[in-house]
This record gives C-alpha cells, sequence and structure tokens, in this order.
C-alpha cells in the first residue's frame, strides 16, 4: 500500500501526540495516586425508601461512632436529597450517595469531591474542604430535562464554629 | 433464662421499629409493582370503578365538589395513591375505608380504566404561562414543574402526575397540603421540599394554570 511520505509524518505525529498524552494521564494517575472512586457496592434503587441505610429519616449528615462524618445523599431528578447540608472544614467527611432513578453525578466546584452516582451501585468518596463558604452541589452527569436545575447547598463552616450534628438527628442514626 | 432474654429482644426490637419512621410510601416501582399495574384489566376496572364515579366523574355535578377528577390519570399513579390510602402513607377520612376493602388486582384494573379515559376539558382558557412552570426558581430551588410534570401537565413516568384536566380547587389544596405537610406520600420529600418555598399566591397561580390547561 502506497501512503504518501507527507501523510506517513503526520500519522507519526498524531500517533505521537495520542501516546503522550496516554503516558501523561498514566503518570499523573500513579505518582499524585488520582483515581476514579472505586468503592463496588449494589443496592436496589427502585426500594432506595424501603431499604435500611438510605430510608427517608437515615439521610443528612450523621456522626459515626468512631467520631467520623458521614454524609448519606440521595440524588433523584431533578435534585440532591437532602436539599442543603452543613459540614465542618478541615475534617475528613464520607460521602454515602444512591441514585432512585438514572445517572447522576454529583460535583462540589473548586472542591474534589466529585463522583457518578449510578443506578444500582453506591457511590462512596471521602474527602475533607479546606475552606468555609457556601457550595453548590451539582449533577453533572446528563439525567434529563431538569438536568440543569439539578443542584442543592453545601455550607462548609469552619471547624471551630462546628457545634456537631444535633443530637436528635444523631439518635435516630443509631440502629 | 434464656426466653427472657429472646423476649426482651423481640419487645426491645418491636420498640425500635416503632421508633423509625414509617417511610412516606410502601410502594416501590420494581419490576413486579410495574407488571402488576400493567396487568389491570380496564373492562373489570370499569364495572369496579361504577362506585368511584359517583364523586369522581367527570360530570357537571361533580364540578363544585373537592374531590379530584381521574380521568386520563397515569395508572401507576393511581395505584399508588390507592396503596397509600389503605397502608396509611396517604390518610383521609373516606378514602382510607374504600381503599382497604380493594385487592392489588382491583387497584390495577381501576387504575388503569380511569387512565385510559379522555381527560376532562376545563372551560377556562389558556392563560399566560407563569414563569415557574418553565424557568422554575434556581435561587429557591425550584425546578420548573413542567419537567416532571410534562410540557402539557400530561404527567411522566414513573407516576409523576398529570396535572392538566384537573380542578383548580383540588391542585391548590394538594400543593397547600404539601406546603404544611398535611401530605406527606412523596418520597424523599421531592414535592413537599418545592412546595414549601413557593407562596400562597404563586400556588394560587399555578392551581389556575394547571387547572385551565387543555
Amino acid at each position: 500500500m502506497h501512503i504518501n511520505p507527507l501523510e506517513r509524518k503526520w500519522v507519526y505525529v498524531s500517533l505521537g501526540m495520542v501516546g503522550l498524552f496516554v503516558a501523561s494521564i498514566v503518570l499523573t494517575a500513579i505518582t499524585e495516586g488520582v483515581h476514579p472512586p472505586s468503592n463496588v457496592e449494589t443496592v436496589d434503587s427502585a426500594s432506595l425508601h424501603l431499604g435500611d441505610e438510605f430510608a427517608e429519616d437515615k439521610l443528612g449528615v450523621r456522626q459515626q461512632p468512631d467520631g467520623s462524618l458521614r454524609v448519606t445523599l440521595v440524588a433523584a431528578r431533578y435534585g440532591f436529597y437532602p436539599n442543603h447540608i452543613e459540614i465542618p472544614a478541615d475534617t475528613p467527611v464520607t460521602f454515602r450517595m444512591a441514585s432512585v432513578d438514572v445517572l447522576h453525578a454529583a460535583h462540589i466546584p473548586m472542591t474534589n469531591m466529585s463522583t457518578m452516582v449510578v443506578p444500582g451501585y453506591v457511590s462512596q468518596i471521602t474527602t475533607t474542604f479546606p475552606k468555609p463558604g457556601d457550595y453548590p452541589m451539582l449533577c453533572n452527569e446528563y439525567c434529563g430535562l431538569g438536568h440543569d436545575h439539578m443542584w442543592s447547598k453545601v455550607t462548609v463552616v469552619a471547624k471551630e464554629e462546628w457545634h456537631g450534628v444535633a443530637a436528635a438527628e444523631q439518635q435516630g442514626s443509631k440502629p | 433464662m434464656r426466653t427472657f432474654i429472646a423476649l426482651a429482644w423481640l419487645v426491645l426490637s418491636g420498640l425500635s421499629a416503632v421508633a423509625a419512621a414509617e417511610p412516606s410510601t410502601r410502594i416501590a416501582w420494581t419490576p413486579q409493582t410495574l407488571n402488576l399495574v400493567k396487568s389491570g384489566d380496564p373492562a373489570r376496572g370499569q364495572t369496579k370503578a361504577a362506585s368511584c364515579q359517583g364523586c369522581h366523574g367527570a360530570e357537571p355535578a361533580n364540578a363544585a365538589t373537592p374531590f379530584p377528577y381521574l380521568n386520563g390519570q397515569l395508572a401507576t399513579y393511581l395505584y399508588r395513591q390507592l396503596q397509600d390510602y389503605k397502608a396509611g402513607g396517604r390518610p383521609h377520612p373516606i378514602m382510607t375505608g374504600i381503599a382497604a376493602a380493594l385487592s392489588d388486582q382491583d387497584m390495577a384494573d381501576i387504575a388503569q380504566w380511569y387512565s385510559r379515559q379522555e381527560p376532562v376539558q376545563m372551560p377556562e382558557g389558556r392563560g399566560d404561562v407563569p414563569r415557574l412552570v418553565v424557568d422554575g426558581d434556581s435561587k429557591r430551588l425550584i425546578a420548573p414543574c413542567g419537567i416532571c410534570h410534562g410540557g402539557h401537565g400530561q404527567g411522566e413516568p414513573v407516576d409523576t402526575p398529570r396535572l392538566s384536566g384537573q380542578k383548580a380547587s383540588y391542585l391548590k389544596e394538594t400543593l397547600l397540603a404539601y406546603k404544611s405537610g398535611q401530605r406527606h406520600n412523596d418520597i424523599y420529600r421531592r414535592m413537599r421540599t418545592m412546595a414549601e418555598r413557593l407562596s400562597p399566591d404563586e400556588i394560587e397561580l399555578l392551581a389556575n394554570y394547571y387547572g385551565g390547561l387543555r
């Protein structure tokens, strides 16, 4: 097969570019510890509200027995429930999320909280918010006509101003 | 001793079951439930719905009553409401007793028959489309009504109800009931969170809009 020498040159250049990009992704993934949240855990999305962990009165911010914070959220067309959560800065927070209907994602801009929420699976991600302030939590996987309305509020308060999860809420979290 | 521990455990687990809040609805749209609703027979439903028609029939005599029209409503929505009336998720002085006498198959039959009836054509003309219907209000986290209830208020799967062809008075009462929390069979408070942020004026506006929509 005859290939024009100029064409051959460009093929090599573009292949070289692809190789460079793949290499840089692989390299940063290894050196910086970048990886997608890889928690694989199944859940029945259709009957989420009848289950245990994602029952309606179990959602929100909860203090675990070991003192760590856990946020249980449900993504549904078109919102994250509960709509508003408050968490302390400089504290590891574990998000556990599930979708009621279709593929969603949760992303808090300017932080490294970002995960897909796949129906049938529980998404889990642990992160720390360094800066107090009001953040939006957005859906960044197209989920339907109301996708651009799917967002909720996350308030990060300074660690010293954090008074803990309300006592009543904590009681409910105990089995 | 062992019997005593077992008894104590039973009592305690019973107590904790009471302490945990009831889910807003016991219905989950699993394939089995969806198939059951689909299997409803409209012909049998028509016979069973004869007594429903007294209050819910689309007739001039019923226009001023507080009872909703059911014609053209989604079968899934009707089925879930009947189940919620029966199980107590949507307590009602009249409907709880009626639904208690219905079997799952009765509910599916009736739901299928009503869903196949022509929606009621309202006499009022269609006014301006309220902003909340098309754009919502992102500052208050209110999604536009139309994205879930359909561009013409026709309802959408799985069980988002039809709004057009409904009495404006019923829509208003329903929104107010969601707002006050008196009605609470919406999973994850999806409708309550939205209704809580609506002012009484906005509720009036939306009810009149959908009530006059063809």
